[in-house]
């Protein structure tokens, strides 16, 4: 059984080490693709650019996204994958510092499934990162595109 | 100055045809002329009856005088005697005609003689019998006819007619005339004196007193009453229109006065209309850019504090072992340094938030809000003894999402400063002693001193040790905020170990110019 493709869109590098240490951690094992803009995620999910040629088996199951991104942003993001027919229904997963509700609504009326706040306590954040990945892309049921 | 018409023009005047003058002269003249006709018809009528009885005395004496001789002169038939003694009656006066016609009884061809021709018109005819006495006996033997016309008295009476009327006519008019002149020397003159006067007079020119050309009488008349009383009312008038004047002239000045002042009402306004708006933007302005910083801390400044937090771990988690001495003391240092750090942040991101957007004001149980956070705290430490002393149904205009946050903090507060007492007692009630509803928020804890009491608002200050009880002291200065707000005032009253109360106030003014919706994004 291959394993999940999970696209994480985080450009602080830093913050992405620490995410990608949480997913290391987990019991789970997932495919993470790390994108470091907007661009390179858009890139990633309609296999173009530098990811050109990028096999369908990793077409992304959970897209983790963080809202301010260099560049497209976190929201135009999610514009783009939602109005593609392969991406109408794949979980998106906001996952930022902003706790600011009108960052929330937008996100939402945009039709990411959930928003999380990072939390400070980095042994939550591991739980979190589990707890969504294990949630969306095992227990969750999604239509098929 | 005295002013009289030219008296040519007045006496003119006096006889137009609707002065009074012609009219005076009319009704004189008819009423004078009335009088002389009927004054010269009774005259008239007395002469001609004096004239009348003057002819029938005559004729009295022709009986008493001639009726003998003649009745004697006619039975001797003496024509000549009877002719003569005719004669003599018929020069008497107004006597026109004598005839003597004898008794045809028993006479052949009886005697008739007659002196003068009988007048048919205007006559008096007097008839005597003719009788004469023979020896006891009277025998009538004619008739003695005298004739006398009236001609005479007729004339008479008519040239007395004539000069009476004409003396009077002339009489009448000249007195007529006399009384005229009298009378427009008087009055009319003076009357059209007045009228010209009065028809010129004019408010609010120098007045000049109103004179008539005349030598005063020594008794003041109705002329001089009436001069006085218009030269009085003149007077009157005058000094009410002078009065009035100056009346007028001070409103025209109040006028001018208050369009200036409206004038610079109105500049002032426009002023401070231009700098409400200036001071508007410029506080929308800073609004928005306090709004930003605050979407910049919430985003930016947590991140690195979640990334040393992160990595803190990392180290603690990988390297541990390789830790000597106060290594791991130190770690945990930058631990809780970062967890008091993003407890800052999120306080003060409250407390921004608090002050940011439209408040959503409805009538709010704020009793059931007490109650409601007061059950929520109880949950999160049910161990510990708790008790609300809750007014029900206090109810006040207040936006509900902030209002909770405001109740929240003042019971966190109370809740906190409660700790050391074996049962937290928490009271909450409206006075309305003052005549304005003052809610009142109290806690049996451990209180505060009063001389401290200004700081208590202000954020990031505490009045107690940081080792006694925890949080950052941005909790009363949120409080106060969302008091603010609402446009109310916030106090407290405590004392040490005494417990604490707080007091607010709702809409003591309006505060629609200090809200402003800012949202980000």
């Amino acid at each position: 059984m291959s394993k999940d493709t999970i696209l994480l869109v985080e450009d602080h590098p830093d913050e992405a080490e620490l995410a990608l240490r949480g997913f290391a951690k987990m019991a789970d094992d997932y495919d993470v693709q790390l994108a470091r803009d907007g661009e390179e995620a858009l890139d990633f999910l309609f296999s173009r650019g530098q990811h050109r040629g990028r096999p369908s088996a990793r077409k992304p199951g959970l897209i983790i996204l963080d809202l301010s991104l260099p560049g497209i942003d976190g929201f135009e993001v999610v514009q783009q994958l939602r109005e593609h027919s392969d991406y109408r229904y794949t979980p998106v997963v906001v996952l930022t510092t902003s706790d600011e509700q009108s960052d929330i609504l937008q996100s939402y009326n945009l039709g990411v499934n959930s928003y999380l706040c990072k939390p400070l306590d980095f042994e939550n954040f591991s739980d979190v990162l589990q707890l969504v990945s294990h949630y969306w892309l095992r227990n969750n049921a999604a239509p098929r595109p | 100055m005295p002013y009289s018409p030219s008296p040519s023009s007045g006496l003119r005047s006096a006889f137009s045809r609707r002065g009074i003058g012609r009219r005076l002269l009319l009704l004189i003249i008819l009423f004078s002329s009335c009088v002389t006709l009927l004054s010269t018809g009774v005259q008239l009528y007395v002469d001609y009856q004096r004239d009348l009885s003057a002819i029938n005395t005559r004729l009295d004496e022709v009986e008493s005088g001639y009726l003998g001789s003649i009745s004697a002169s006619l039975w001797n038939l003496d024509i000549r005697q009877l002719q003569l003694q005719l004669e003599g009656v018929r020069h008497l006066p107004d006597i026109q005609s004598v005839a003597v016609y004898e008794n045809p009884q028993g006479v052949d061809n009886p005697l008739a003689l007659r002196i003068g021709e009988p007048v048919e018109q205007r006559a008096i005819v007097r008839e005597y019998r003719l009788v004469y006495h023979l020896g006891g006996e009277g025998r009538d033997i004619g008739r003695l006819v005298i004739n006398a016309s009236m001609d005479e008295v007729y004339r008479r009476l008519w040239e007395k007619a004539v000069v009476i009327l004409m003396t009077q006519g002339v009489k009448t008019f000249v007195v007529s005339l006399f009384i005229l002149y009298i009378f427009y020397r008087l009055v009319t003159q003076h009357l059209s004196t007045i009228a010209q006067f009065v028809s010129r007079f004019k408010l609010g020119k120098a007045t000049s007193q109103l004179t008539l050309a005349r030598t005063p009488p020594r008794k003041a008349d109705e002329l001089d009453q009436v001069t006085h009383a218009f030269n009085e009312l003149g007077d009157n008038l005058h000094q009410a229109y002078e009065a009035l004047r100056e009346v007028n002239a001070e409103l025209e000045r109040d006028i001018i006065a208050r369009r200036r002042a409206e004038e610079e009402v109105k500049r002032l306004n426009e002023g401070l209309e231009q700098r409400v708006r200036q001071r508007t933007a410029e506080l929308e302005a800073a609004n928005k850019e306090l709004a930003s910083f605050s979407y910049s801390v919430s985003h930016d400044l947590r991140a690195p504090l979640r990334r040393i937090e992160g990595f803190r771990r990392i180290l603690v988690e990988d390297c541990g072992h390789d830790l000597h001495g106060d290594a791991g003391h130190y770690l945990s240092r930058i631990e809780s340094g970062t967890r008091e750090m993003a407890e800052m942040i999120d306080s003060f991101l409250r407390l921004s938030r608090v002050t940011q957007g439209e408040l959503c004001v409805e009538d709010t149980n704020v009793s059931q809000l007490v109650q409601r956070v007061f059950n929520q705290q109880q949950e999160r430490e049910p161990d510990r003894p708790a008790r609300l002393e809750l007014e029900p149904d206090i109810c006040a205009d207040v936006d509900r999402r902030i209002f909770e946050v405001l109740i929240t903090n003042l019971l966190d507060n109370a809740w906190k400063y409660s700790r050391q007492r074996n049962e937290i007692l928490i009271r909450f009630a409206r006075d309305q002693s003052s005549g304005q509803n003052v809610y009142c928020l109290g806690d049996n804890g451990v209180g505060f001193d009063m001389k401290y009491a200004d700081r208590l608002f202000t954020p990031f200050s505490r009045l107690h040790k940081a080792e006694d009880f925890d949080g950052i002291g941005i909790g009363l200065a949120t409080v106060q905020r969302i008091i603010a707000r609402h446009g109310g005032r916030i106090w407290a009253k405590s004392s040490p170990g005494a417990g604490a109360t707080f007091y607010f106030t709702l809409w003591e003014r309006n505060t629609e110019c200090e809200q402003g919706y800012y949202s980000v994004g």
